[in-house]
């Protein structure tokens, strides 16, 4: 455990879509793990001081998602699914991505820009790899 | 049928039409934020369904039937300034409620003074407005309501107890209760409520599910080379208002944001950016005139 949620009203992002957001990180990077217990949607929307149908939206997406699972009487668990989660993984960064490739479009860099910036922060993160 | 049930709500008061025609409703287990310009009728409404006034015309259904004295064992009205008895102590108005409301629970009215930071022996006429709006928010969440209506519930309290405010409504409503609150506050009711309604003149301008909203009206700024022809987007139904400024076209969109960025793009524009949209902003592209198109004299 340890997963701790934020909530900005103020941003204009539904607030449903920060918390599916979240969640989804907090699986990704092990926050949350694999068959771990959520707060109820009560809980978590006293904890949060937001909208409890909200929260209960936000669970409903994830669990048609299948990042968590609810059993009735017993709550909601994240998914024990691995492929399930390895999708939340790649929904989070790739909706980091499709922001920032949007941004660079609009700002007018070419397909090529990109490319050579991606390119360039593979390379620091990932490492040289040889040519093959 | 929700507890809430409002249908074409109208209230004239002499030559005044004070709500025109207003319809909302309001499920268990939902908080609704009322939001308006004063006088656009949102007190007119809650004097309507609470029974303190005779509608012109319109139906409303409350607690399952039209307002009515025995609705009070379920629906907690608290209005603006509440009519307490100055001579008497917080403790003594504790008491009357005890007898007036089967529901009213001891345990949690004595949670609600601590709360609410209420010192019980003191008479109501020592304590500060904010105290006194306290003392009739702590009476209506004693008493386990399944509808409230609060008009203006965090007025005259500090931000300490503005919050205790919106945690006990979030806490009522997940208790199952229906909620509508009216507020000056747009981030009270951009927090607390799943469903909001803005009303100007008596009508409503916008209403719907909030995160629904947040979803669809967007800001989209479109870049152009030159001055662009902002007239063929005011006239759009899926523009709520169009801005221009020299080569940047700001538009409010309503829906189909997605549609509209590629429409710019094909008219031209070398640069698109789409941000979301906050309730204040939404708020108040609703509730102004939408500014008047300013043509570039040729």
């Amino acid at each position: 455990m340890g997963a701790s949620f934020t909530i900005d009203p103020r941003s204009g992002v539904p607030i449903y879509v920060q918390l599916v957001e979240q969640v989804k990180r907090s699986v990704a990077i092990g926050a949350l793990a694999a068959g771990e217990r959520l707060p109820t949607v009560k809980q978590l929307a006293v904890d949060l001081t937001v909208n409890p149908n909200t929260v209960a939206r936000a669970y409903r997406d994830l669990e048609r998602e299948g990042v968590i699972a609810t059993s009735p009487g017993r709550g909601s668990f994240v998914s024990a699914d691995v492929p399930a989660a390895r999708r939340a993984v790649a929904d989070v960064s790739s909706a980091s991505f499709e922001a920032a490739v949007r941004e660079a479009k609009s700002i007018g860099l070419s397909r090529d820009d990109v490319a050579a910036i991606v390119g360039r922060l593979l390379e620091r993160w990932y490492g040289t790899e040889a040519s093959s | 049928m929700n507890p809430i049930e409002v249908q074409n709500l109208r209230k004239r008061y002499g030559t005044f039409e004070a709500v025109a025609d207003l319809s909302l409703s309001v499920p268990a287990g939902s908080v609704c934020g009322l939001l308006g310009p004063n006088g656009a009728g949102k007190s007119s409404t809650f004097k309507c369904l609470i029974g303190l006034a005779r509608p012109t015309g319109g139906t409303i259904s409350i607690a399952g039937g039209p307002p009515r004295a025995a609705m009070f064992n379920d629906v907690a009205f608290v209005p603006e300034r509440s009519a307490l008895y100055d001579n008497l102590t917080v403790a003594d108005h504790l008491t009357i409620a005890r007898g007036s409301f089967p529901r009213y629970d001891e345990r949690r009215a004595a949670k609600m003074l601590e709360i609410f930071s209420l010192d019980a022996k003191k008479r109501v006429r020592k304590l500060s407005k904010g105290q006194r709006a306290a003392v009739g928010l702590a009476i209506a969440f004693a008493m386990r309501p399944t509808i409230m209506i609060l008009d203006e519930p965090a007025s005259g309290l500090d931000p300490i107890h503005q919050r205790a405010v919106l945690d006990l409504i979030i806490e009522a409503a997940a208790n199952g209760a229906a909620i509508l609150f009216s507020s000056h506050n747009v981030g009270q009711v951009e927090r607390a409520a799943d469903r909001v309604a803005i009303v100007k003149n008596g009508r409503l301008v916008v209403d719907g599910e909030l995160d629904d909203l947040r979803e669809r009206e967007k800001i989209v700024e479109a870049v152009f080379l030159a001055t662009p022809d902002e007239r063929r987007f005011a006239a759009d139904a899926r523009v709520r208002t169009v801005e221009s400024r020299g080569n940047v076209l700001r538009l409010h969109t309503l829906r189909d944001t997605e549609a509209l960025v590629g429409e710019l793009e094909r008219a031209g524009a070398t640069s698109v950016t789409v941000q979301p949209q906050n309730l204040e902003s939404l708020f108040f592209a609703a509730v102004e005139q939408p500014r008047p198109v300013t043509l570039e004299a040729d």
